[in-house]
């Protein structure tokens, strides 16, 4: 498999948010939606539309930032997030520049978009792209699909965000007006490093957010295998 | 918080001791990490088993096809509907479905749904009264219900359901009235259409209930140029049947150009041009429109001379269409200088007259309708519509003349609550202009234009089980007034009965009258939210002596329900549905159960056979008698199915064709209309309504001023739409959580103002405010609205504020429900003396009101 992107054309969205619940579903995600913590929302704003979803940065801050190695980029391109040796820091909930990784306390994990990998790794369009009613989204090799958002954003003198933000990201996002005056982050065009902790107190502070998680992880599941043998 | 310095040796210190202590400290349960891929997700969350065929018939009026995925969760380990998928082979959804199609799966598994029948042990009715219920099964209740039922006079009840065939049969058999909720979404355009196009009935005329009862769609995907008179209402937003059409349309070079004084996502990305109308004037622009075309001869000659009645010859004294004595319509030839059947003429004058001509050995004056058309209009000019719109005269000038050269691949879509349907007491005029324009532009039965359901027909009940007898006569007085608005009545009496009936003036007609003493609810699962100033009807139940409900969710309206019977989930019912919202190809799609209704769940039909035999036993037997076993079938669709040659029945069609058949073959411009219009077998668009003439109203598109207008503090017009996730105050949608995160995250919980309009007031963004109606138009029981401001340049104008329909109940029984304001409880009940001079169909209102708006 090659490298993907979503291409997101907003002149076509209508904010219907038929993707939000389709993730919901796809993901089995509704007792946490029902907190308020997804994956994906679209927020009809007075400029456009802004989509809330993971950008899947070429160099994402999130991995950069985790201490524990709980995310990590696919060939394809797609930032995968796994819970398992995730400490609970939420690092990467302050190192994100587009503000996406959520903390769902209850559940004690962070919550963001796959790409649905589990169906791209099957050849299969992502839930949401494959939902849209007006395909506004699109999915496809990256190369396609930034060709395809330079020609779209020349022909209707749209604006892109995602090419190039943080070091260009694999969610390329086409909007009439400008992308931060709708409400999309103002991310730098180089990658944001260390936007968490470690640049606060460098290692040593991450050392101990580390000893921290890692404690209260053990101590978690010291606890849930204490109910499964009640 | 204050900046942490620290030095290099220190962090040394701080970081080694860190280490140090965690190595010799003990971390129990760690587990080795597994695969990367593995551990984040790689897998579905579940493994489908089905993939059972539905139709969505209760969303939208798009009805698209699909399949709902059963498969079993992997966390729970339970088999259930997980998702939809969609169809691409059919011709409306082509694969694509909404969020509301979504909702509707889990709607399935609410935990607040209906699956007892609720029995009141407390008489008194009321939001403040614990109703006492007690759960009987549904047999049972049905037996109680049917006993009380018999006690009453057929005057004294009135059923307030669509006009389905079980409603249709259950009501004529028991020679009751009944009273349509859908008039406050397209009644309007559902008499227009009649008595302009489709003259019901007629052999397309079909039996299947769909929302707008309309026999078009509009060919969005191969139009060239639209007009929007606020067509993309927020609602639009997310009806995917159409939406996709759209979309392709737009990718294909479509003009897209729009009135209206929200700017919405769709304007944002879809439209060319967008114009911030003044509410409630479209009609200027479509006058002058109208105008335009005639005057400057850029009309479809053709269509407009063979296709319409626009040579038709008026008597200047009756108002009528003058016929032959075989009913023919006449008209002038300009090359014999007579009147000559319209079928048989070579010329026929256009414009001009009036004429000399002999009716019944009468001398008349008679005048083409063209020619009083463009009387009507005269004064209609660009400029004129201008002053009262706000729309430039120069866009109107140039986009009519646009809109002529690109027919006839052009349509004006018109659907629901756009400002041509019940929006103002002056949408029967807006609705007749827009269908004057397809008519001046040919569009009409047109590729690229507006396209007219052809070749399939499902068959109505009596169709299939005929009446053993004719029906009695319905009571002569309708506690909705009905029956003063003889256009409307005639049509429901003696052409439709499935037509739309007064909801907006229900509530009154119970409130102020006392003949009515039982109140029959047919959900659907929307309560008093789907009425408007439901506090008039909440009042008025309090004093009947029977009150029920068949609904899915135990929503407001049952606080005032003496039983309430629970209803299956939309997925839990067979389904055969014509593709009416883009009938460009014949097609039938069909759905079954997604699974078996839960608990005591009875279904409508089951419900009126046995309220039938019980009370009218002779229309409900095969053979007239009150013999039980001899109840009727009611297999419309075995029977459309075999008709069409399509399948013996709908088990084959299901198994067989996978529940989809679609005759493929070139629409052929103008023929459904010579087959179901007015002066059949030449059918036509008839623009002159005499049944309009009949009842002293303008039987031509004419100007008027609005019904209301802004007075003192009052001031603000009020606009409603609705999220592109709900549909009424579906609880399928509002009991649920995720939904309404995602509503209040957008504002649809908010009123609407602009910054003007909220600097002026003094209103900062999130400041609680209070919502109150002209007390001139709301006389009695005001229920203020109680909300907070959202200030958004998306309403373009000072002059108006939003509020979102589709929010609002009160239902202690809804655990997420009670959410939101109540639009409907800030618009009046109509009543007749109030409709009567502005509205011959009495169906528009809804956003004719004014408010005002003030810090809580």
């Amino acid at each position: 498999m090659g490298k993907y992107a979503i291409l997101v054309d907003t002149t076509f969205c209508t904010g219907c948010n038929t993707c939000y619940y389709k993730c919901i579903q796809e993901n089995r995600l509704l007792e946490s939606a029902e907190r308020g913590i997804v994956r994906t929302m679209v927020f009809t704003k007075d400029n456009g539309l802004y989509h809330h979803r993971c950008m899947h940065c070429e160099e994402p801050s999130c991995i950069d930032t985790c201490p524990s190695g709980a995310f990590n980029k696919t060939p394809e391109g797609i930032v995968l997030y796994d819970n398992q040796p995730c400490l609970g820091c939420k690092s990467c909930v302050i190192a994100c520049p587009f503000n996406i990784p959520q903390m769902d306390t209850e559940k004690g994990n962070i919550v963001k978009c796959t790409m649905c990998y589990h169906r791209v790794s099957k050849g299969e369009q992502p839930a949401c792209v494959e939902v849209c009613p007006t395909d506004a989204l699109e999915f496809g090799a990256y190369e396609d699909i930034t060709n395809k958002a330079k020609q779209l954003a020349a022909d209707n003198n749209l604006n892109i965000y995602g090419l190039e933000e943080n070091g260009g990201t694999s969610v390329i996002i086409l909007t009439k007006e400008d992308p931060v005056a709708i409400g999309y982050p103002e991310v730098s065009k180089s990658v944001t490093k260390a936007r968490g902790p470690k640049a606060v107190v460098g290692a040593a502070a991450v050392a101990a957010l580390a000893y921290a998680g890692i404690k209260k992880y053990s101590d978690r599941r010291a606890e849930i295998e204490g109910k499964k043998d009640e | 918080m204050g900046e942490v310095k620290l030095k290099r040796r220190d962090l040394l210190k701080i970081g080694g001791a860190t280490c140090l202590t965690a190595l010799f400290t003990p971390l129990n349960n760690l587990v080795p990490f597994t695969n990367f891929a593995e551990a984040a997700e790689s897998e579905s969350k579940y493994e489908i088993t089905k993939k059972i065929p539905q139709v969505c018939a209760r969303a939208c009026e798009c009805d698209c096809a699909y399949n709902v995925v059963v498969g079993v969760d992997k966390t729970t380990g339970i088999e259930r509907a997980i998702t939809i998928e969609g169809r691409p082979e059919d011709p409306v959804s082509r694969g694509k479905y909404c969020i509301k199609a979504l909702g509707f799966v889990d709607g399935m598994y609410n935990p607040d749904r209906l699956l007892v029948a609720l029995k009141r042990t407390n008489p008194k009715r009321g939001v403040d009264e614990d109703p006492g219920w007690v759960t009987v099964s549904s047999d049972e209740a049905l037996n109680e219900i049917i006993e009380k039922m018999k006690e009453h006079k057929r005057e004294e009840m009135v059923f307030c359901s669509p006009g389905d065939p079980y409603s249709n049969r259950l009501c004529r058999s028991l020679g009751v009235r009944r009273s349509d909720q859908r008039t406050e979404c397209f009644g309007t355009h559902y008499y227009l259409n009649s008595l302009m196009v489709t003259n019901p009935p007629n052999k397309y005329y079909s039996s299947t209930y769909t929302v707008t009862h309309s026999l078009w769609g509009f060919d969005y995907s191969n139009t060239k140029y639209m007009l929007w008179f606020g067509f993309d209402s927020f609602s639009k937003c997310g009806k995917a049947g159409i939406l996709n059409h759209i979309a392709e349309g737009k990718r294909n070079g479509t003009k897209i150009v729009g009135f209206n004084p929200l700017r919405t996502p769709i304007a944002d990305g879809m439209m060319d041009e967008w114009y911030p109308i003044k509410p409630g004037t479209d009609l200027a622009v479509a006058l002058a429109m109208i105008k335009i075309m005639i005057d400057e001869k850029i009309y479809h000659e053709d269509f407009v001379k063979n296709y319409t009645d626009s040579a038709i010859l008026i008597d200047a004294d009756s108002k009528f269409h003058i016929t032959d004595s075989d009913g023919k319509w006449m008209a002038w030839c300009t090359e014999h200088n007579r009147m000559e059947p319209i079928d048989s003429c070579d010329a026929p004058a256009l414009d001009g007259g009036p004429f000399t001509v002999t009716v019944d050995g009468k001398e008349v004056q008679a005048i083409p309708v063209l020619q009083l058309l463009q009387e009507n209009v005269k004064d209609c000019t660009p400029e004129w519509a201008a002053e009262i719109s706000d729309v430039p005269a120069d866009v109107i000038s140039r986009v009519t003349r646009e809109l002529a050269e690109a027919a006839p691949n052009v349509c004006l879509p018109n659907l629901k609550r756009d400002p041509a349907g019940p929006n103002y007491s002056n949408s029967w005029r807006l609705m007749h202009a827009i269908n004057t324009l397809h008519a001046l532009t040919g569009s009409f039965d047109h590729d690229g234009g507006v396209l007219f359901l052809h070749g399939v027909k499902i068959p109505w009940l009596e169709d299939v089980d005929p009446l053993a007898k004719p029906y009695p006569p319905l009571p002569e007085k309708s506690p909705d007034f009905r029956h003063e608005f003889p256009v409307t009545e005639e049509i429901y009496q003696k052409k439709d009965f499935s037509a739309p009936g007064h909801y907006g003036m229900i509530g009154y007609g119970l409130y102020k009258g006392n003949d009515t003493k039982v109140v029959v609810f047919k959900g659907p699962h929307r309560g008093l939210a789907a009425l408007i100033q439901p506090q008039m009807t909440e009042k008025a139940l309090e004093k009947m002596d029977l009150v029920w409900d068949w609904d899915l969710y135990p929503d407001d309206i049952v606080y005032w329900c003496d039983y309430v019977l629970p209803a299956p989930h939309q997925y839990e019912e067979g389904k055969l549905d014509i593709r009416q919202y883009y009938p460009k190809y014949p097609s039938l799609v069909g759905g079954e159960p997604v699974q078996e209704p839960p608990g005591d769940c009875i279904g409508w039909g089951a419900i009126a056979k046995k309220i039938g035999l019980a009370m009218a036993p002779e229309y409900w037997t095969t053979d007239g008698s009150s013999d039980p076993e001899k109840v009727i079938e009611g297999n419309m669709n075995d029977a459309a199915l075999k008709a069409l040659g399509v399948a013996e029945n709908t088990k084959e069609f299901l198994t067989e064709q996978d529940g989809i058949w679609v005759d493929k073959k070139p629409y052929e411009n103008y023929k459904t209309l010579r087959e179901i219009g007015y002066g059949r077998p030449n059918g036509r668009v008839r623009l002159y309504i005499d049944e309009f003439a009949k009842v002293s109203h303008e039987p031509l598109p004419k100007w008027a001023e609005r019904w209301t207008a802004a007075e003192g503090e009052y001031k603000f017009s009020l606009l409603i739409t609705r999220a592109a996730w709900h549909m009424h105050a579906d609880p399928n949608f509002i009991n649920n959580r995720a939904l309404n995160d995602l509503s209040e995250k957008n504002y649809i919980d908010c009123v609407w103002i602009s910054p003007n309009a909220a600097q002026e007031l003094g209103l900062n963004e999130g400041d609680p405010v209070i919502v109150e109606t002209n007390p001139k138009q709301m006389k009695e029981l005001p229920r203020p609205v109680k909300s907070k401001v959202h200030i958004t340049d998306r309403i373009a104008r000072d002059d108006c504020i939003l509020l979102f329909h589709g929010i609002g109940h009160r239902s202690k029984w809804l655990q997420h429900g009670r959410w939101g304001y109540r639009d409907g409880d800030l618009i009046p009940q109509k009543y007749p003396e109030v409709s009567k001079p502005h509205d011959p169909t009495g169906m528009g209102w809804v956003e004719d009101v004014y408010v005002k708006v003030a810090k809580a």
